[in-house]
């Protein structure tokens, strides 16, 4: 009788726990099918845009992509080292935002002996932000001499849109684009305890398009 | 009675702790270090005068806000004007200026502010600095002022202090400033101008 309770305590739960599923859509652009192969010499950095005003792509969401192409045994320059090297030429304000403005950069020597000493061959620009786009519900918590706690529900939405640019240094080409839409509603459940059930949207924003990153570079 | 007394100092304490936390006043110390500039310098002997009032400049975007920012300005100038000067002297007054060169540049700060995201309804902190950098030549045929804004903001604020934020965001907008000198620094028409008669010159 205990264990057939128990049972139907969490059969409760699971309507609930599906519902913290994230929906994540990629889209992909390449100019040819063909993989992208990268010498076991070159080395690929990620960066982060960081022109915009009101957001920025995050340094945790940069890592978590560098970590994934990095799984793929693809040599990943850390984005402070390669800024820091380059100085002043990808800082927000001078960062080339596209192809012709990276062509005039890398005619200057300077800039070009530097890259070939790192020995960085593509650059992938990352672009985007995760925001909360509504929330509702409400939740109150309590304490006093004889205990505390919360009761309510909160639930918010949340929208995770990041685009991957893949920039061929040498060649000087883009060599593909790639941007994913993930989507979750998390939720707050105070029963006593504030039980919270989250999506994780950005996570999955950033293992699918890590992953899918990974899927265009092949190490020769 | 006692096991009471020292339960109310206790739960002062905490609360003045908690109250402390949330006081709104900031004063924030610069000490970074800026990586070395890559660009090709043109041959121009210069002298970069920082007085004592830049050296040690200290900001007051408001009355609970101070930003000191004179040691770590003078760390970046120094570190662009190499980057844009073959021979580069760094002195104090115009008195202790070598006789060898030929343009002098005294950099100084005309205005620091602060916006916090209760000001700009934005999750971020941002930092602007106005600098002015009066451009001299040896010759006497130059003689211009040149403003330089920068600006500096954090990715986010969360779980970041006041000060840790306003710091973060005004080391970026002292790199903002690097990067501003080093592009547009040869750009200055009046600036241009002379390098270009300079050069003429040197030909003919």
């Amino acid at each position: 009788m205990r264990a057939y309770k128990l049972l139907s305590q969490w059969l409760c739960l699971v309507p609930l726990l599906i519902g913290c599923a994230a929906t994540t859509t990629i889209d992909e652009f390449r100019p040819t099918d063909q993989l992208i192969f990268i010498d076991a010499s070159e080395k690929i950095v990620v960066l982060g845009r960081r022109d915009s005003g009101h957001y920025e792509t995050d340094r945790e969401f940069i890592n978590c992509v560098t970590n994934k192409i990095s799984s793929a045994n693809i040599t990943v320059v850390p984005e402070q080292t390669f800024i820091d090297a380059i100085y002043p030429w990808f800082e927000p304000r001078t960062a080339p935002k596209a192809l012709p403005r990276l062509k005039r950069l890398m005619q200057d020597p300077t800039v070009r002996e530097k890259v070939d000493g790192l020995s960085i061959r593509y650059l992938v620009w990352l672009d985007g932000s995760t925001q909360t786009l509504s929330q509702g519900g409400s939740m109150s918590c309590a304490i006093g001499p004889g205990g505390g706690g919360c009761f309510g529900f909160a639930q918010w939405d949340k929208l995770s849109t990041y685009e991957a640019t893949v920039w061929d240094l040498k060649d000087l080409i883009e060599k593909g684009r790639l941007r994913v839409d993930s989507e979750g509603t998390s939720y707050l459940i105070g029963a006593v305890a504030p039980i919270p059930l989250l999506t994780p949207v950005k996570s999955d924003a950033c293992a699918s398009l890590g992953n899918q990153l990974k899927t265009f570079f092949a190490v020769k | 009675m006692q096991i009471y007394k020292t339960s109310i100092i206790y739960i002062i304490l905490v609360g003045l702790i908690f109250l402390g936390g949330c006081s709104s006043t900031a004063t924030v110390q610069i000490d970074a270090d800026f990586p070395t500039v890559l660009a090709k310098p043109k041959v121009v002997s210069a002298a970069i005068i920082f007085d004592e009032d830049f050296v040690n400049y200290v900001g007051t975007p408001n009355e609970k806000t101070s930003v000191s920012i004179g040691k770590s300005q003078v760390k970046l100038l120094k570190n662009a004007f190499s980057g844009l000067f073959t021979t580069t002297q760094f002195t104090s007054s115009m008195d202790n200026v070598n006789a060898d060169a030929e343009i002098f540049i005294t950099p100084s700060v005309q205005q620091i502010q602060v916006s916090t995201p209760s000001e700009n309804y934005l999750n971020v902190f941002e930092v602007w600095i106005k600098y002015n950098l009066k451009i001299e030549t040896a010759d006497g045929l130059l003689d211009t002022n040149w403003f330089m804004p920068a600006y500096g903001k954090t990715p986010d604020v969360f779980m970041s202090s006041k000060e840790k934020a306003i710091e973060e965001a005004t080391i970026i907008a002292l790199r903002d400033a690097g990067a501003k000198l080093l592009l547009d620094f040869y750009r200055i028409p009046a600036l241009n101008q002379w390098i270009t008669e300079q050069q003429q010159r040197a030909e003919s």
